[in-house]
């Protein structure tokens, strides 16, 4: 079970003044709630690297989480911030499949998730834009495929994934 | 996670963790602070240079002079601290404050605009030879500021960089503009609506577009 918001508060305050054991625990938990955050929206193949980018980002920005305010939407702004470089630079290998979302329960904890969540993003902006961004920069495909499966022209798709990366930057801290 | 992935992740955590030293946390007000002190120095650089206006200062200008430099002031104020929130990013941080300060201090040239049609002659009689120096002057003053919010953001980690870079270039501009405000003597509405302000739209157009490389982390 991943550590709570106050818990990863009380972590992050200490580690803030140097406490190194509770950093370890605090950046091992890290770790698991980005697996988790990123399950749907990234290439298992390209997970890892993404999760260590965030931990190093964690790392080198510690100093700007407020520690009057939560830590998990700061968290998430760093880790969808993130997200959005990683679509514009990376390709998914073909092989790799996504896995299964497992449907948040409905509890306190999962409606933050949601909140903070990836999907968030995608549903603000159009529909064409999520779908080719999904299928070229998520599953891989080339534009052509992509513009194949979609229905959409080659010049679509590519103005598609452009406008939709452009939009998702602007959305980066927007919680509704 | 496979044992290959988790011995990396395990490495990477062990290294930071042997890394880690104590950081003060970033605190707004310590933002506003470096912001005051920079328009503080600004204001005193303005009075070296050009000496305040001391009318101005005393009560013996137009409306229009302490109207114009007060909705510079104002805008200034809320786009800083737009910009120094911006430094520690989260879900949920709405930026919708600064933008009804644009709107609000839009109606400054708006006004300006409105007075010079239904002046005789219109444009074609309107001239105004301090024009330029205001406008340039006004820039100038505007780098210490600029300077102070993208070193705040630096520290930081903004993650909206292009909304923050437009937001540095209306914030430094705006409080510029009205610091050097303090020293000129023309107090009508055109030359106020027109070479004061324009300065915040250039700085707002530079900001947008040539800062965000400087944020990105």
């Amino acid at each position: 079970m991943i550590a709570d918001e106050p818990t990863m508060a009380r972590l992050m305050i200490a580690s803030q003044k140097g406490d190194k054991q509770a950093y370890t625990v605090l950046l091992t938990e890290v770790q698991l709630w980005l697996e988790r955050y990123y399950r749907r929206r990234c290439a298992p193949a390209m997970l890892d690297d993404l999760v260590q980018d965030v931990l190093l980002a964690v790392h080198n920005k510690r100093a700007s989480w407020d520690p009057v305010r939560p830590f998990l939407p700061w968290l998430a702004a760093i880790a969808r911030y993130r997200w959005v470089d990683h679509l514009r630079k990376v390709y998914r290998n073909a092989e790799d499949a996504l896995e299964d979302y497992d449907a948040p329960e409905d509890s306190e904890e999962e409606a933050v998730m949601a909140r903070l969540s990836l999907e968030r993003m995608f549903v603000q902006i159009p529909d064409k834009q999520s779908e080719a961004i999904g299928l070229v920069k998520i599953e891989g495909l080339s534009i052509a495929e992509a513009a194949e499966r979609s229905g959409q022209s080659q010049s679509a798709v590519k103005v598609n994934i452009h406008r939709g990366l452009k939009k998702l930057a602007a959305l980066v801290e927007k919680a509704e | 996670m496979n044992p290959e992935r988790n011995r990396r992740a395990n490495s990477l955590i062990e290294r930071l963790s042997d890394d880690l030293e104590p950081v003060r946390a970033i605190r707004t007000r310590d933002g506003i602070a470096l912001v005051a002190l920079a328009v503080v120095v600004t204001i005193l650089l303005v009075e070296f240079t050009e000496g305040l206006w001391l009318a101005g200062l005393t009560g013996s200008a137009s409306p229009f002079f302490y109207l114009g430099n007060g909705l510079l002031l104002v805008l200034g104020a809320a786009a800083a601290i737009g910009v120094l929130a911006m430094a520690s990013p989260r879900v949920g941080n709405r930026h919708e404050g600064p933008k009804w300060a644009m709107a609000m201090a839009a109606v400054l040239p708006l006004a300006a605009l409105v007075t010079l049609f239904s002046q005789p002659g219109g444009i074609a009689a309107y001239h105004d030879p301090y024009g330029m120096h205001c406008l340039t002057a006004a820039v100038l003053s505007s780098v210490l500021v600029a300077g102070a919010l993208v070193t705040w953001l630096r520290r930081g980690a903004p993650v909206s960089v292009n909304t923050a870079g437009l937001l540095v270039g209306v914030a430094s501009t705006a409080l510029g503009s009205a610091a050097y405000g303090l020293s000129c003597p023309l107090d009508g509405m055109l030359h106020i609506g027109f070479w004061h302000a324009a300065p915040v739209a250039i700085g707002a157009l530079v900001g947008r577009f040539a800062l965000p490389p400087l944020l990105r982390w």
